[in-house]
């Protein structure tokens, strides 16, 4: 009896300790004032033009700029609907069982030129992302039309309201509405000009856009968060040599890394040299994945395209490519980096987690039967584009394939043919990086997985995959909607039209003087700088 | 004189409109363009808003017409519109300038502090030690690889003392001694290299010129060996240092390529590489061009100076 | 005072009368230029190196190894390894493959075709030199890197790609010099001697004046060779060149070299090393070839 009091008497007095530590470090309070340099792995894409780009290089240097509807609370971690916070809207809610979506929007809010932020603005954005018919204005490009796509109207019955219509059940949308790739255009703007400059209601104003040198950010006096931002300016430094990138950091020349850009050794590297700095692994949303065209010979064959899933040692990728600096996993992000992600033990039941040589032997026994054969190889040829962390997975996975009977030859593809080439099928397998916009599968399996969209690379189509992706869409009971999930995730790699081969980490650094820069389990949904502020 | 320097830029302007047409030509060999690379931002590709944006870039236009448009524009003045930021080219391009140049000066001016006096050292103790361990040290900076040393002095500074220079450009009015260490380090890596060929063309003139009869007489006339030298010897050993040093400015800048990459300094070389890789035909041509216009202008410079120097040379021959 | 028999002052007459062997050259050669004979040595190394590529590796160089990864220099990895456990010591064996290979094409490529246009303008003379002249003036007013740039973007990645871009700048600078020393040798008199006696104008060119700029062509190879494997090297680092798996020189400094350089120096220093020594063996011997072969282009 004694012992137990003295023992609940320790871990009470342990609770105080750490309650009060983490007090401590939460109360440290903010400093006004100071600059940040930002590191930028190249210039912006496409300016400040996010809905016309689907680049990390346009949406991170843009994401000061501008506001969401609604976005994933910046200090926290994970994105879950738990994390869900308002941004302009300040409160929302689902009405006719999850058919309609209204947002009651924050009040006193002004465009970085002065004019004031309405519903009209909303509603003028998402007209023109779902290309409405009578859209006031056209987006050049258009790479997240699909997103939006069960939305049937989009009104503003007053100046601070909005309501989404759908066409049928989708408590996904939201989610989407929350990712760093869907900010709010100004209505009295030309969406042409984001792309050489920035009118936004966010923490800061584009004061300069050096092209090919820097952006130079200033902070919004007006901005709707009293009291935010904390920073005075901020410098997005555009460094397109890795070494010198690394160099930069390490020097303290800049104070924040690029979302997704130091691998695990890199990391260890810049640990040793200055200790002090921050570093936090977190997941990118961004996976490793094989294409193959299942419209043409041989990856019209289901066993052929399974042997491949077989054949590549997953863990052996994440040890070999990344240097244990990935994560195992299927369509969705796994837990506990993404919410929808299968199980350990669904996952090692997939091809290509199990013991490494049974696997290969399986893969073998799958091309014997297709009459692939040591004495008849398979040649074929594998396009990746021509950068370095492609030409790295590719090197990996053909020397897999070699091991099974698949003889394959690489074939460098330029940025400027890739996409062209990956859409109209004009390639048999290859390998390929998707990054995730948000963590939501109404994003991914319609992008990616959807019979006839454009980012399908492999042309795959099945109509009960189809089926699958309606229904978990439109499953409102997130358990049952989990299930779904589970068993479209085991049939979208048990057909191998695209198998997943690993989820990277990211192992984000800043300096210890950068404060509440908290970095998400996805690179494009943190950065909005307003509550980051600078010690010393 | 003025007759020659006519013909000379009559025919510089042949050149010219020449190597306009190679230019164009070569970039539309290269396959994809800026649409391409557009929808590849956008990670898809759509037939139709492609059509659209071509039509919107006059790109639908047949090649000729560009290209004579492109002409038209030159002559008025208008250097047109980058395909990538939607900008007069002009505006994007006139700040890189200060800083090439100066970058590109400095370099000329360290090859010609190492090359000429060491060439100078190297021909009056020829066959020497010294000789041979400044022929090799000239070499050997001929033969690394410019974006290798630019490299190797980052990772080094960084590795040793925790320091890089500026990653941004610091202009000398807001901070001069940062400033220079910025653009010094650049201009040693581009200067070692363009100070070999200066050094061996010093070193075989002045050889070639101290065989000399007139030297000879001066020598046997009593006058001292260094006076020879340096009045007789050397004066005539110039010119062709002085079409080298000409010849060395083209070169150089094939070397700030890479040079301006590895220090992350905001100049014409680096944005010439984004642009190539962009296929942002407006940037590309009107930079090539300007280049072009500058190695012919030096070309003329570099002639005219041998023909000031050298009263034997005769124009217009 | 002993007199030799005659048989013997005779042959040793006989004997200074004979032209020199090949090694008797090649140690005279040494002998009066010995940095080109370090040049020469360097050079054939290399070669040899490129030829018995397959022998001389110890690893695949291709084959990726993960627990190998950085691995310092020692016994298992002479020269250490990369991040994803590649040999380097086999890798720049092989590259030495790439680079002398792209660098020979081409050097060779652009001088053959540099050195007909030079021959045949020069011969020709009148308006076909002029126009030519000009042709040529504007392939060498853009600097070599930009053309081969620009040459290879538009190509794109792959070895005949890479060899035809870097071939290109140096047309106008081969065609310069067999031009020059063309119209020298046209001038003179056996040449005119063979035109009076009726002979055609091709078998002239061919015969005559062909021959005698073996040596110019020869001195201008091996300088041309040397910025020919430079600028592969900055189009591989750049990113525009020699495409995996090809281990070249310049790519194996590109990117992971430069990110883990500090935990893995040798990831950096034994490329660009490789590299420099190359280019510098080329240019010693090239240096010493001319004097040797021209003594009039040594001020050149």
């Amino acid at each position: 009896m004694k012992r137990s009091r003295t023992a609940s008497a320790q871990v009470l007095v342990l609770a105080a300790g750490l309650g009060l530590g983490a007090t401590l470090a939460s109360a440290q309070t903010p400093k006004s004032g100071g600059h940040l340099n930002v590191m930028l792995r190249e210039d912006l894409a496409q300016g400040f033009a996010v809905h016309e780009s689907s680049t990390i290089s346009t949406s991170f240097p843009s994401l000061p700029c501008f506001n969401n509807l609604v976005f994933f609370d910046q200090l926290k971690r994970p994105e879950t609907p738990d994390t869900l916070v308002g941004d302009l809207a300040e409160k929302w809610s689902w009405q006719d069982s999850y058919r309609n979506l209204v947002f009651f929007l924050r009040k006193n809010v002004k465009w970085h030129d002065g004019q004031p932020f309405t519903s009209k603005d909303v509603k003028h954005t998402f007209d023109m992302l779902r290309e409405a018919p009578d859209a006031p204005a056209k987006l050049r490009i258009n790479p997240r039309k699909d997103w939006y796509a069960n939305v049937d109207a989009v009104e503003a019955p007053d100046p601070h309201t909005v309501v989404f219509r759908l066409k049928r059940p989708q408590p996904g949308l939201l989610n989407m509405l929350a990712s760093g790739y869907t900010p709010i255009y100004a209505a009295h703007v030309n969406p042409a000009t984001y792309r050489t400059s920035c009118i936004g209601t966010g923490p800061f104003k584009v004061k300069e856009w050096r092209k090919g040198e820097y952006v130079d950010y200033v902070k919004n006096p007006d901005y709707f968060v009293k009291g935010r931002p904390y920073l005075d300016s901020l410098r997005y430094v555009v460094i397109k040599e890795r070494g010198t990138r690394i160099a930069a950091i390490q020097a303290g020349q800049l104070d924040i890394s690029f979302p997704g850009e130091t691998t695990k050794t890199a990391a260890e590297q810049l640990k040793k040299a200055v200790p002090q700095l921050v570093i936090t692994p977190v997941a990118q949303a961004v996976s490793d994945n094989i294409i193959m065209n299942v419209k043409k010979p041989p990856f019209d064959n289901l066993k052929v395209r399974q042997a491949v899933s077989y054949a590549i040692d997953r863990r052996g990728l994440i040890q070999a490519v990344h240097q244990g600096g990935a994560v195992a996993g299927a369509s969705m992000q796994p837990k506990p980096y993404g919410v929808w992600g299968l199980l350990e033990k669904d996952l090692a039941a997939l091809p290509g987690y199990g013991k490494a040589e049974d696997m290969k032997a399986r893969a073998r026994k799958l091309l014997g039967e297709s009459g692939v054969t040591p004495q008849n190889p398979l040649r074929v040829e594998m396009a990746t584009r021509a950068i370095a962390i492609y030409v790295d997975m590719a090197s990996f996975v053909i020397n897999e394939l070699k091991q099974v009977g698949i003889e394959a030859s690489l074939k460098q593809v330029e940025t400027a043919q890739w996409h062209a080439m990956a859409t109209r099928g004009d390639y048999q397998i290859g390998a390929n990086l998707t990054g995730l916009g948000v963590d939501e599968p109404d994003a991914n399996y319609y992008e990616n997985y959807a019979c006839g969209s454009p980012r399908n690379y492999s042309q795959y189509c099945n109509e009960q995959v189809m089926k699958m992706i309606d229904q978990q869409s439109q499953e409102l009971n997130p358990q049952k909607r989990l299930q779904m999930l589970t068993a479209l995730q085991q049939k979208i790699e048990e057909d191998a039209a695209r198998p997943i081969l690993d989820w990277k980490l990211d192992y984000y650094t800043v300096w210890p003087h950068v404060k509440n820069l908290v970095p998400h389990d996805n690179i494009y949904n943190f950065g909005r700088m307003a509550d980051v502020w600078r010690d010393k | 004189m003025k007759t020659y320097v006519a013909q000379r830029l009559g025919i510089g302007l042949l050149t010219l409109l020449g190597m306009s047409i190679v230019i164009f030509g070569m970039l539309r060999l290269a396959p994809g363009d800026i649409v391409d690379i557009l929808f590849s931002t956008g990670g898809y590709v759509n037939p139709a808003e492609r059509a659209a944006i071509e039509r919107e870039l006059g790109l639908d236009r047949p090649v000729w017409v560009q290209y004579v448009e492109w002409l038209r524009q030159i002559v008025t003045g208008d250097l047109g519109k980058s395909y990538r930021y939607d900008l007069p080219a002009w505006e994007i391009i006139r700040p890189l300038i200060p800083v090439t140049l100066e970058l590109a000066v400095l370099s000329l001016v360290v090859s010609v502090l190492l090359g000429v006096p060491f060439g100078v050292i190297s021909a009056v103790r020829q066959d020497t030690g010294l000789d041979y361990v400044l022929r090799v040290f000239s070499l050997a900076g001929l033969s690394m690889p410019s974006f290798w040393l630019g490299m190797v002095i980052i990772l080094s500074l960084v590795a040793w003392l925790g320091w890089i220079p500026p990653v941004t450009y610091v202009s000398p009015t807001e901070n001069f001694w940062l400033h220079a260490v910025q653009f010094a380090l650049p201009s040693l890596a581009v200067g070692y290299r363009s100070s070999a060929l200066i050094m061996r063309i010093t070193r075989s003139s002045l050889l070639e010129v101290m065989r000399e009869d007139y030297i000879r007489t001066a020598r046997a006339k009593g006058q001292s060996g260094s006076v020879v030298i340096w009045r007789h010897a050397l004066q005539n050993a110039i010119l062709p240092v002085v079409t080298v040093i000409g010849i060395e400015f083209a070169f150089l800048i094939g070397g700030l390529v890479v040079t301006e990459t590895v220090f992350n300094l905001p100049g014409l070389a680096r944005f010439l590489v984004e642009a190539i890789l962009w296929r942002d035909y407006p940037i590309v041509q009107n930079l090539v061009m300007f280049i072009a216009i500058v190695v012919i202008l030096s070309n003329l410079v570099v002639d005219m100076l041998y023909g000031f120097l050298d009263p034997r040379v005769r124009y217009g021959n | 005072m002993a007199t030799r028999p005659l048989g013997v002052e005779v042959a040793g007459v006989a004997s200074a009368l004979r032209p020199p062997g090949a090694g008797t050259m090649l140690a005279r050669f040494c002998r009066k230029k010995p940095l080109g004979a370090i040049g020469g040595f360097l050079m054939v190394v290399i070669v040899l190196t490129a030829l018995l590529a397959n022998q001389l590796q110890t690893h695949d160089p291709i084959a990726t190894a993960a627990a190998q990864s950085l691995a310092r220099p020692g016994a298992e990895h002479w020269l250490g390894s990369d991040h994803l456990g590649r040999d380097i010591y086999s890798r720049i064996v092989h590259g030495a493959r790439v680079s002398l290979i792209v660098g020979l094409a081409s050097t060779l490529l652009g001088s053959v075709l540099g050195g007909f246009v030079g021959l045949l303008s020069g011969y020709i003379g009148g308006n076909t030199d002029l126009i030519t002249q000009r042709v040529m003036d504007i392939l060498q007013g853009l600097p070599l890197l930009v053309l081969a740039l620009v040459m290879s973007a538009a190509l794109g990645p792959s070895i005949p790609n890479v060899v035809v871009a870097i071939s290109i700048p140096i047309i106008p600078r081969a065609a310069r010099v067999i031009r020059s020393s063309v119209l020298s040798i046209r001038e003179m008199q056996y040449v005119e001697a063979a035109r009076a006696l009726g002979l055609r104008h091709l078998r002239i060119a061919f015969r005559h004046i062909l021959p005698n700029t073996i040596g110019p062509f020869i001195v201008l190879c091996t300088a041309q060779l040397g910025s020919a494997i430079l600028v592969e090297a900055a189009l591989s680092f750049l990113g525009l060149g020699v495409p995996e798996p090809y281990p070249s020189w310049g790519r194996m400094l590109s990117v992971s070299a430069a990110e883990y350089a500090q935990k893995a120096p040798w990831l950096v220093m034994f490329p660009g090393l490789a590299i420099s020594l190359a280019v510098f063996g080329s240019n010693l011997l090239g240096d010493a070839l001319r004097d040797t072969l021209d003594p009039r282009l040594r001020g050149a």
